[in-house]
Order: C-alpha cells, then structure tokens, then sequence
C-alpha cells in the first residue's frame, strides 16, 4: 500500500528518542513485539502498521514531556486509546510512537449541577456511566464499542442516540490537549462556549490525533429520563421503515433512538444474541421522557409504523428486555462477522439525505444480493446513516477486491445523493481519497492547517490529509 | 459606496481585488451587528445583502440552504409557512444596537447568536452543518454538508461559525431546521432572590421535565419588563398534553421546594422575545450604558450575580438557568472594574459600547497566551495578509 513507502525516522533517531523515552518511563515504555502489535492495528480490515514503540501515560505532564521527546527526535505519535477505531486511525504509517492513554482513567470532576464532567482521556464511556450511577445523571454517546472519551472526542463518535442528544461535536465542552511542540492548552472553560475567539474545541473534536493530543475531555451530561421505554418493530419493506422514520421526525417526536436492522442483519443477531425475531426490516425505538410523555411518544410513533406497513410494534419498559435489546444492537457488527469463521467486518459508513435514504438502501441491497459476501445493513436511520458490515476474510483478496467495490459503488452513490462517505467512523488512512472526492479545495485549506498546526508533521502523520 | 457583488464569483472576485491593491475589507450583510466586537479601520466594505435568497428549502428534510446575504425575516417566515424554525431562537439585538431589523444568515451564522433554548437545543453552531465561503486567500472552498452527520476531516464549518468574518467571507450556510413546538407553556414564581430562583432553574433541568427556557429577572431589572418585583420563568414546550403532564409534576416539585404560588401567564412568548433580544437594556433610560453577555458555569451564576450586584448602577438579568447573564453597567464604571469583579468566571463579551471603546479594550474575553498563539495562526492560514475584518476580534486577528 501506497502509505507504507512514506519516510520513517532513521535508527538513530529513534534510538535517542527511546533513551529519552525509557528515563521517563521506565518500564512504561515498550518495544515489545506483541505490545507493539496491539497498538498498530484497529478494529477494522484495514492492515495493521506497529509503532516502533509504545508509551503508557499516566498524566497531561507526562504526554507533554512525551511529546517533546518525539518532536526533538521527530519522531511520529500516534495516540491510542482503546484501538476500537474503523478507519485505520492509530495505525502507524511512519512507524513512530503509539502514545497510549488508557492508564490515564481518572474522573477528574463531575459537576451535577453544571450538568457536564471532566474525564482523563482514557476513561472509557461505559466507566463513565457507571461512575455517574449514583448521580441520576448520564452521557449518553455510545458507539458500538466501549470507547474512551479521549478517543471519541479525536474521532467525533456518535452512536444510537446521536438522534436527540447529538454527537460528540455537539457534547464536548472543552479539551485539554498538548501541541505538537508540548504545550498544555485547555480550549475553552466550562461555560458554554459564546463568542469567545475561534472555536477551538470544535476544531480539535474529529482532528483524530492529527494536530494534538487529547489528555482531558469536558462532556455534557443529562439528567436520566424518568422513564425510558423501547419498541420492535417489523416491516413489509425497508421503505415502510424509513418513512416510519422520517413521519416521526417531522411530527417533532423526540425520539431517543431509532435504528434500521434489515433482514439479514436480524437473522445475524439472532444467531449472535439468542434473540427470535422475525426476520424482516425492523426499527429499534427508544423513547425518554416522562412517564406521560413516553408513552404518548410510544402511541404517536405506532400509528405511523402501522399507516407504513408495520408488523406488529412491540414495546416494553422493563428494564432487563430494553438492555437485551439494545446490547444485540451494539453487537452487530460482530454478529455480522460471527457469520462466517475466522471473518473480519468492514463497514461502510455513508450518510444520506433521510429523503434518499430509501433509494440508496434499496438500491445498495440489489448490488450485494449479487455478491458472494454477506453484507448485513444496520442505520442509525434517523440521521441517515447508515452501515453495510461486508463480512470478509483479509487474508482472501479476492473478498477484499470485492467489498472495495460494494465500498466505492456506495460511497459514489451517496455523494451524488449530496451525502457523505462517512457519518460517524472517520477518514483515518481509509478514506483519504473520498474526502478529496467530497470536498474538493476545502481539503486544502485543512491541509493548510494541519501544515500550520503541526509544523513538523509528527501527529498520526497520513490521517485525514495527505501532505 | 460599499462593494456589493452579485454572486459567489463576484466575492471572489472583490477579495481577489483586495488582496491585489492591499486594501482591507470590512465584511457585511445588512451592517446590523457593526457595532458587535472591536472598531476596525478597513479600507473598503464588502457587503453581501445581494447574495440573497433561499437556494434550497426541503421540510421534509428538515435542511435549508440559503445565500449569505439572506434577510432573517425571509428565512423565519419561510420556515413558519411550514410549521418549523431555527430551534436555537437567534436573538434579534437591532433594539440594543439602534440597528435596523434582524439582518442577515450571515451575520447570524458570523456572530453565532443564539437565544433562551439555547442550553436545551445548542448553539447557532450546532444547526450549521455546511458552508461555502471565500478564504481570506481569495479561494472558494465548501465546508461541512447537507446531512446531519458527517466527519470528513477537520470542522471547518463549525470554525468559521462565530469567527465574525475574519477567516472566510460566508457566501452560503446550509442549516438544520425543526418543527416549530407545537405549545408553550411558562410557569412564573414572583418575588424570589437570585439565589433560590437559579436554585430551581437549574434543579428542574436534573427533574427531568425538559425545559426549553429558564431565565430570572431580579426586580431591579424588572421595571423594564412592564413588571414589578423579580420573575422566575420555567418554559415547557412540546406536544399539548406532554406539555401539560410535564407542567403539572414541575408544579408539584415547585411546591415540595417551598416555592412561592405559581402564576400562569398569557403573552409569555413576548416576554422571552423581549428576554432573548436583551430588552432589558434597550430603553433610553440605559442608551448611554454598556451592555455585556457573559456566559459562566451554571451554579457559579449566583454568586457572579451577587458580585455584580455591589456593583454602582449595574443592572442585569439571568438566562439559560444561569448560564447566560446580560448586564448593563454605566458608562462611568470601567471595563477593567467590570472584568475584575467577576473574578474569572465565565466569559464577558462587551456588545454593546460606543466605538471608541471598543477600539481601546478588548471586546472579547482575553486568551491565555497559548489559545492567542493558536488564533493567530488559524487566521495566519485563512486570510494571511489579514484583509478580511482586521481587529475585530482582537488586534492582529
């Protein structure tokens, strides 16, 4: 691959920067095979590329000496935090350092009444809400994997209730992060932000590691629902399940989540989940509110599925059958790859005008009909998003050929539907050239200023822009 | 004669011109927000009131594209017409100003004003999901999209959303709209401290009743209201009978606090209208007062309040359950006394004061050393020779 030719730092250079590194860290700091193995590769197709070496962070001091380390040695960083990303984010193109912050995973302070929270930047999402537990306050971002703060902030994760509470775009107060040349800024205070000089934090939410490193995260948090129901609901047709969708949104229902499985998707989750649904194009639902207000939500949202060919809408608020609903959910990508052994998932990720939804849907079903991969279709149908997890074996290039295909024709499809070739996962090293195909001359002026932020090019060198 | 291109091209063209003859551009629309931010000296002015009218509107996909130099009355009737809005409840500051109407798309996106829903809904940022603009550079480049989600590289759109003109001239905003709530309904408690009011503002958000509005006016600043005596508003909106249920266990907690009677009222969107638009400080009897917007952490309201209280002639109101507090003061107490009261807390943005002081203080919260640092290269990649609204967020940027 093309990325692999690009220049790595010479011998020399990275024996100093490991002297250095190793006087620091002492045995924090690794150039184990294996350790550097974890660290080069994500959860996704993507060939994984190892760091030289890894580096284990316990504090924002720390990152910053790290980092000034690797900018005297030039040697690239790449940060890493639970290595769930899609899109080859922390592989290491240039070799370099893989900066992992798990260990930094303290709460720093949680602020009820300010309703928002600081976290180290390897505190995880599901740590987090169980630390606010007793609070009766929740954050409620959720990718499909139990990702850390820091990560979600560098990538902008979004998840199943992007619908009514946003994306980390929309969540994230302010930032701690160290420069490229090892200073410690913080973005903004804890108020929100207004008219305060550029919008820094917004700049660096979905930088993915390319202009700074990330050490603290200050997250909304909103009080728990006093109720919180879910529905299932299956239909004739993925068109009665998108215009469900769009009727819902346009009566202004607040819904919480709700989310598209198609048929082969279900089938999947099924089998993974132990679950027994019918086998057709279904919505996810969740509702938060009160208890008046769910329920009135619950009966608004089902006279429209059944004016749209739905099958029976089931709902439920207990609590037990709501979390097995929505953990199956959260696995489907690796209930897809649970279709076929030793396979891996790739997923794509475009996000359409919810008018087009249907169209590129039915028209992306007809294209894998005719190919030789599973290909089960999972949205987050709200916001027009959604994926297609090609279940394919990386080892066979002949299934890698053909989900690049599937990948292109849909990617294709959808910018001309004036979408996006991704919603939520990222570019990474993946989508380079598709960020040029959408959009053009702003792809210079972010290589502008990645040239002005990051000087030396030392962070995750090979993301989002090519230099 | 300010310059007044036709079209994107025409942008293009008048920057280009610019950079040409090494002549400054004061950006606009219809000039309403001028005296928002420092006093500038720009060679010429680039108005964009031409590049007017909606590009595409779909309901059904809750997305409007318009051109920069749109009027916000078009947009908002256009919007009406379907039963949707900006949900962020943009304010219209023409009255604080002495501007005439609500202006431009653009202004409204370069400002990024947002209203009393703004703690529940987000920022004027956050509907921004794609632009087209002319760098400082004379480029034109898109940012951002026409859905949603999307996390295609760096977020220029929400960058250049609040930046005031000085990176980019805005040529055409793609926003996310929704539906208009179908009912509102305001419950008003009278007479209560500042204290205790945020106390509850803020305490019905953890309730879980979903306000949409939550601002207290203390009585002093009350006679300009046409009321007597401190207001504390709790807006609810929705549905009808979700409004309702919602009212009525917000009513019940009110009253398990020890809370005053609850009063229901008619003409409430008048009064968060007049709330959101700083009203207020509107008058003539405080035309010669400066006006700031500080925005701070919720819980640390009340005490900021109580510092500004012991201020001389300072009068001031509560919004976003505390999160926002507009305040006059007058003109004989200083700038630096102002900021020094509040001890750090939150961020003070001076809106509105005579263009001699804004060209001799910051308009804006200073930066820290490395958030300026940071600024000025922004601005160094975007509009290099700094043509485009030099100084009016600070000087050099």
């Amino acid at each position: 691959m093309a990325e692999a030719a690009a220049p790595r730092p010479s011998p020399e250079r990275l024996t100093a920067a490991f002297a250095a590194l190793q006087a620091l860290l002492g045995d924090r700091f690794s150039t184990a095979v294996a350790v550097r193995a974890h660290h080069g590769k994500d959860e996704s197709y993507h060939a994984p590329f190892d760091p030289d070496g890894v580096a284990f962070a316990r504090s924002t001091e720390e990152v910053s000496a790290i980092v000034n380390i690797c900018a005297d040695h030039r040697v690239p960083i790449i940060p890493f935090g639970t290595g769930t990303s899609l899109e080859g984010h922390v592989a290491a193109l240039q070799g370099g350092i893989s900066l992992d912050l798990s260990g930094m995973d303290r709460i720093v302070s949680v602020n009820p009444d300010d309703l928002d929270v600081t976290v180290e930047a390897g505190v995880t999402r599901k740590a987090l809400n169980t630390h606010l537990r007793d609070t009766g306050l929740f954050f409620p971002i959720d990718p499909g994997a139990n990702a850390s703060l820091g990560g979600m902030a560098a990538t902008r994760a979004s998840g199943t209730n992007a619908v009514r509470y946003g994306t980390m775009r929309e969540n994230v107060l302010a930032l701690t992060v160290v420069l490229p040349d090892g200073r410690v800024v913080k973005t903004a205070r804890r108020a929100r932000k207004s008219a305060a000089g550029y919008d820094l934090t917004r700049l660096y939410v979905g930088s993915e590691g390319t202009l700074c490193v990330i050490t603290e995260v200050t997250v909304r948090l909103y009080p728990i629902p006093e109720a919180i129901s879910a529905a299932v609901c299956a239909f004739a047709d993925i068109k009665g399940a998108v215009d469900t969708v769009i009727a819902t949104i346009q009566q202004g229902v607040p819904v919480a989540r709700i989310e598209l499985l198609d048929d082969v998707q279900i089938d999947a989750i099924n089998k993974y989940s132990k679950l027994d649904l019918p086998v057709a194009p279904t919505l996810f639902l969740e509702f938060h509110g009160s208890k008046a207000g769910v329920a009135e939500q619950a009966e608004t949202v089902e006279a429209i599925a059944k004016d749209n060919g739905a099958r029976g809408f089931r709902w439920t608020t207990q609590a037990e059958e709501r979390t097995r609903l929505w953990q199956a959910r959260h696995d489907a990508a690796y209930a897809a790859a649970a279709l076929k052994p030793g396979a891996k998932f790739w997923a794509t990720d475009v996000c359409v005008p919810i008018s087009r939804l249907t169209e590129c849907i039915v028209e992306t079903k007809k294209d894998v009909a005719l190919s030789f991969i599973p290909c089960p279709i999972v949205g987050h149908v709200g916001d027009g998003n959604f994926h297609v997890a090609m279940v394919v074996d990386p080892t066979r290039p002949e299934e890698i050929a053909e989900a690049s295909r599937l990948n292109d024709r849909l990617i294709l499809r959808a910018l001309a539907m004036n979408g996006t070739c991704t919603g939520e996962h990222g570019v990474g090293y993946g989508k380079l050239d598709f960020l040029v195909a959408e959009h053009g001359e702003a792809v210079s002026v972010m290589r502008t200023l990645k040239q002005a932020l990051d000087p030396l090019n030392i962070m995750n060198p090979g993301k989002i822009v090519r230099l | 004669m300010p310059l007044i291109p036709q079209d994107e091209a025409g942008v293009q063209a008048a920057v280009a011109d610019a950079l040409s003859r090494g002549t400054t551009l004061a950006v606009e629309g219809l000039g309403t927000k001028r005296g928002i931010g420092r006093a500038m000296q720009a060679g010429e002015t680039l108005s964009l009131r031409a590049l007017s009218g909606i590009v595409t509107y779909e309901p059904e996909e809750l997305i409007l594209t318009a051109q920069a130099g749109t009027t916000r009355d078009v947009i908002e009737a256009t919007l009406a017409q379907r039963g949707q809005c900006l949900a962020f409840e943009p304010p219209d500051l023409s009255a604080l100003l002495g501007s005439d109407g609500p202006g431009t798309l653009g202004g409204m996106v370069a400002c990024n004003l947002s209203g009393p829903r703004r703690f529940a809904a987000g920022a004027a940022r956050d509907f921004v999901l794609g632009l087209r603009a002319v760098s400082g550079r004379g480029e034109i480049f898109k940012a951002g999209g026409r859905v949603v989600k999307n996390v295609t590289g760096y977020d220029l759109a929400k960058l250049l959303t609040g930046s005031h003109g000085t990176l980019a001239v805005l040529t055409e905003l793609t926003l996310k709209v929704l539906p208009a709530p179908e009912t509102a309904e305001t419950l008003v408690l009278r007479g209560l401290p500042d204290a205790p009011a945020l106390s509850l503002l803020r305490g019905s958000i953890a309730l879980g009743v979903e306000p949409t509005g939550l601002a207290h006016v203390p009585g002093l600043a009350a006679p300009s209201l046409g009321e007597t005596g401190a207001l504390t508003l709790f807006r609810l909106e929705g549905p009808g009978p979700s409004v309702r249920a919602r009212a009525e266990r917000l009513r019940g907690w009110l009253a398990g606090q020890g809370a005053p009677a609850v009063e229901t009222r008619d003409n409430v969107a008048d009064l968060w209208r007049a709330l959101r638009d700083a009203r207020p400080f509107a008058g003539p009897d405080r035309r010669d007062d400066l006006v700031w917007r500080l925005s701070l952490p919720p819980a640390s309201a009340a005490a900021v309040g109580a510092r500004l209280a012991a201020l001389p002639g300072v009068s001031f109101f509560f919004d976003w359950a505390g999160g926002l507090i507009w305040a006059a003061t007058p003109a004989r107490l200083s700038v630096e006394t102002f900021r020094a009261a509040l001890q750090g807390a939150g961020h003070a943005t001076l809106i509105r004061a005579p263009e001699a002081l804004r060209a001799s203080v910051p308009v804006f919260p200073p930066q820290a050393d490395g958030i300026a640092a940071l600024s000025r290269r922004i601005k160094e990649q975007f509009d290099p020779r700094g043509i485009l609204n030099p100084g009016r967020m600070e000087a050099g940027v």
